[in-house]
């Protein structure tokens, strides 16, 4: 990483270390502009390198997006800010801002070595978020493994504080003095890339997520899908059963007025078939259900993936599963319409995934100080000149990036990244 | 094959259907609900029927009223296209179909028209009363066999060939045939519905609704044989007496509950209010309300001096028998339970 020398001014401030994030901020780090990166999470990468493969052409999304991360991390023009956020951010002139920064203390300083014999001699143990909570993880703990930095971090809400990773560390990073740091920072220009959030099922009362057992979320699929997933295997959560009859919920969450979400999320009939064909491989003898309103394969090559899926014998129903009920031996009972016959019909299936959708990430909205940047109707990033200048928000100087903007699937996430990016540099130069 | 008639939606428009264009057909609705089946699925179907102007398809469907409105499906609806509403339009749209005089139609979808309608029967008992020379003793036996023959003439003349029509409409001319002992046997559940829209329990969380409906019709039943059968407001029995008290406090508190939930719009099934919607539930308030107070009044000898406020309970009294029975919101209690009657017989068929 660059030294910070010059009384902490850089060109450009990124928010968000996730595919949208790195792309920016590596297009103006190529270009000569200095850039701070700032992520809130432990890791960079953000949802994208917890994915299996990416559609259509089911690549290792890992693969992809690793490279990219390390460029972004060794990249002698960017300086980056892990577990770190933003406390706000003045705009005093034209190319002229000014943000306080807040690191927030992992109680490991930066000279860990990524040993490990700290996490195993943690008495502590608790849902490791990094797998959705499929497994645990401890107290202390490297976030996962391919995780960027790939250095340990101190959960210090559940941390005990009794000292036995101090004690093992061979490195003797572990620092519990640490303290919030603050600092002020200038830049002339700021890059919103702070991603999307996912929809919490919960919020359905109908479906009984967290009372019906084997209902799991679309993340919680992938994760058991990726090569560093947690059992190896596909298995269902209530008693590690290799399901053979799985069902895709659609629309979790999207297009749905009454969770406040009238839009598609746009990803989620592709990613659901991809997943369906990944669970083809790794559970041969499984049959999956698909329910949908519609299927929505409008990108290149979406709908001969579709098709493929159909082909190798994905089932897809049209219709909306309305209610999620236990049924006998810890299976899940679907109640939906099959608009094609048009008759009610409840269905068993041994394990449920949720598909759910993308909600928008309304963190930027509290990052300016006097007059924000201006939300659309969704809560998204208001894109001011959404058909010529996509990048553009209701703040001159400051671009948005990626799914801050409305849903959309990686290849639209990088072009975005890079409309954000060319708009970023163009204000930048106008000034020399 | 169907026709189509592109002016249908403008047309429920008018019965009070809300935002059904925005129906996206995932079939929410039809999977929610408690009451739909496998054999029986609804309201999505109906709600496809309607956005594409089908309407010879709902004439002989009895779909509408298999639906008792807990308004699940609305609630939970991602497009907000209220499908509860909308069979709760279907049933005023059918109403108005099966009544072979057009005047339920008229007063359905146009407020003028009802306006007319009520002041008409107001000024004709006025007129009645003027020609008695406003004496108590006459018009209230006058009062008594208004009641007789209304009931009688609406039964026979409005709400028999109306029935005859919805048979015609939903059986006959969906060419269904019937075993003759199905007739019989069906008959037991038809009176069954009728008194106790057992039905509206297998809605979700509406034991305590349906039980204030259910009291509200026994206390509309019991009130109606009391004042016209026991003749309540002259007799002398204290049985009697009392027993009209009771069924009268039961109708006017019970309604004003309901009234007070189509304000509030409390419940999804009050958030929409048609003016026929109110008019049934305030005239029955009224008319629970102007009973009560008329016997007290007879009760404390102030009728003479007060022989004002029966003309109101007469008029309110009227205005329900000629309007609000025949071609109201009333009716439903006949055709939802006639449409039971007939499901089953279709099913019988089957």
């Amino acid at each position: 990483m660059a030294e910070n020398t010059n009384n902490n001014e850089y060109d450009v401030l990124v928010i968000g270390g996730g595919i949208a994030g790195e792309e920016a901020a590596l297009n103006l780090a190529n270009q000569n502009f200095k850039v701070i990166l700032v992520e809130k999470d432990l890791s960079l990468g953000g949802k994208m390198i917890h994915l299996s493969k990416v559609f259509p052409t089911l690549d290792c999304a890992a693969c992809i997006t690793t490279p990219k991360v390390s460029e972004t991390a060794r990249h002698p023009n960017i300086h980056i800010f892990t577990y770190s956020e933003i406390e706000n951010i003045e705009k005093k002139s034209e190319r002229e801002f000014n943000a306080t920064l807040i690191e927030k203390p992992t109680y490991v300083e930066d000279n860990c070595t990524g040993c490990q014999l700290c996490e195993e001699k943690c008495p502590v143990i608790v849902k490791d978020q990094y797998q959705w909570d499929l497994v645990g993880r401890k107290a202390i703990y490297i976030p996962f493994s391919i995780a960027n930095p790939r250095i340990a971090a101190i959960d210090i809400d559940n941390c005990i504080l009794c000292g036995a990773c101090e004690k093992v560390c061979p490195a003797d990073c572990i620092d519990f003095t640490q303290i919030e740091k603050k600092s002020q920072i200038k830049v002339k220009a700021v890059i919103i890339a702070t991603g999307y959030n996912l929809f919490d099922a919960k919020i359905i009362k109908r479906y009984n997520v967290g009372t019906v057992k084997n209902v799991i979320t679309s993340m919680q699929m992938e994760r058991q899908l990726v090569p560093t997933r947690p059992f190896n295997n596909v298995l269902r959560p209530s008693d590690g059963k290799m399901p053979d009859n799985i069902a895709y919920v659609l629309c979790v969450g999207s297009r749905d007025e009454t969770v406040g979400n009238p839009i598609c999320s746009q990803v989620c009939c592709m990613y659901s078939t991809k997943q369906a064909q990944l669970i083809m491989g790794a559970l041969p003898m499984a049959d999956v259900t698909i329910y949908y309103i519609n299927i929505r394969a409008f990108g290149k090559g979406f709908c001969e993936f579709y098709q493929q899926a159909k082909g190798m014998g994905v089932e897809f129903v049209k219709g909306k599963v309305a209610r999620i009920e236990q049924g006998e031996d810890e299976n899940v009972i679907l109640r939906y319409e099959d608009i094609i016959k048009g008759t009610v019909q409840e269905a068993e299936h041994d394990l449920v995934v949720l598909s759910v959708g993308i909600l928008p990430n309304t963190d930027y909205t509290g990052f300016f100080k006097n007059g924000g940047v201006e939300q659309d109707k969704f809560n998204y990033v208001k894109q001011t000149d959404e058909l010529l200048s996509p990048a553009l928000t209701s703040i001159n100087g400051v671009f948005a990036a990626g799914t801050s903007t409305g849903p959309m699937d990686i290849p639209d996430t990088i072009l975005s990244a890079g409309a954000a990016s060319s708009e970023t540099a163009s204000y930048l130069r106008k000034a020399k | 094959m169907s026709k189509i008639n592109p002016e249908f939606t403008n047309e429920l428009k008018k019965f009070g259907a809300v935002n059904i264009n925005a129906c996206y057909n995932c079939g929410n609705c039809t999977a929610v609900c408690s009451l739909s089946t496998e054999d029986n699925s609804f309201p999505r179907m109906m709600l496809r029927a309607s956005v594409l102007g089908l309407d010879t398809k709902i004439e002989t469907s009895l779909d509408p009223w298999l639906c008792y409105y807990c308004g699940e499906c609305s609630e939970t609806c991602p497009r907000e296209a209220n499908p509860g509403e909308l069979m709760m339009t279907l049933r005023r749209w059918l109403t108005a179909k099966y009544d072979w005089t057009g005047l339920s139609g008229l007063l359905y979808t146009s407020i003028p028209a009802l306006i007319i309608g009520f002041i008409l029967v107001a000024i004709a008992i006025i007129g009645v009363g003027y020609t008695m020379q406003f004496n108590v003793e006459s018009i209230m036996e006058f009062g008594h066999d208004f009641e007789m023959f209304a009931i009688m003439g609406v039964f026979s003349l409005i709400l028999v060939p109306n029935i005859i029509r919805m048979f015609w409409f939903t059986v006959l001319k969906e060419k269904i045939k019937v075993p003759l002992i199905s007739y019989i046997k069906g008959v037991w559940d038809l009176i069954l519905h009728m008194f106790t829209q057992k039905n509206a329990l297998t809605c979700e969380n509406n034991t305590f609704r349906w039980f204030e409906h259910f009291l509200i019709v026994i206390g509309y039943l019991l009130l109606l044989f009391t004042t016209v059968f026991l003749n309540w407001f002259e007799t002398e029995n204290t049985f009697v007496i009392w027993l009209g008290y009771i069924v009268g406090a039961i109708i006017f508190v019970f309604t004003f509950d309901f009234i007070l939930s189509r304000i509030k719009k409390s419940k999804e099934l009050s958030k929409f209010s048609h003016p026929s919607d109110w008019l049934f539930v305030i005239w029955l308030f009224l008319m629970g309300l102007s009973a009560f107070i008329v016997r007290i009044f007879i009760d404390t000898d102030l009728i003479d001096s007060n022989i004002w406020l029966y003309f109101v309970h007469l008029i309110i009294l009227a205005q329900w028998a000629l309007l609000i029975v025949p071609f109201g919101k009333w009716t439903h209690f006949l055709y939802r339970s006639f449409a039971m009657y007939f499901k089953k017989l279709e099913e019988d068929s089957k």
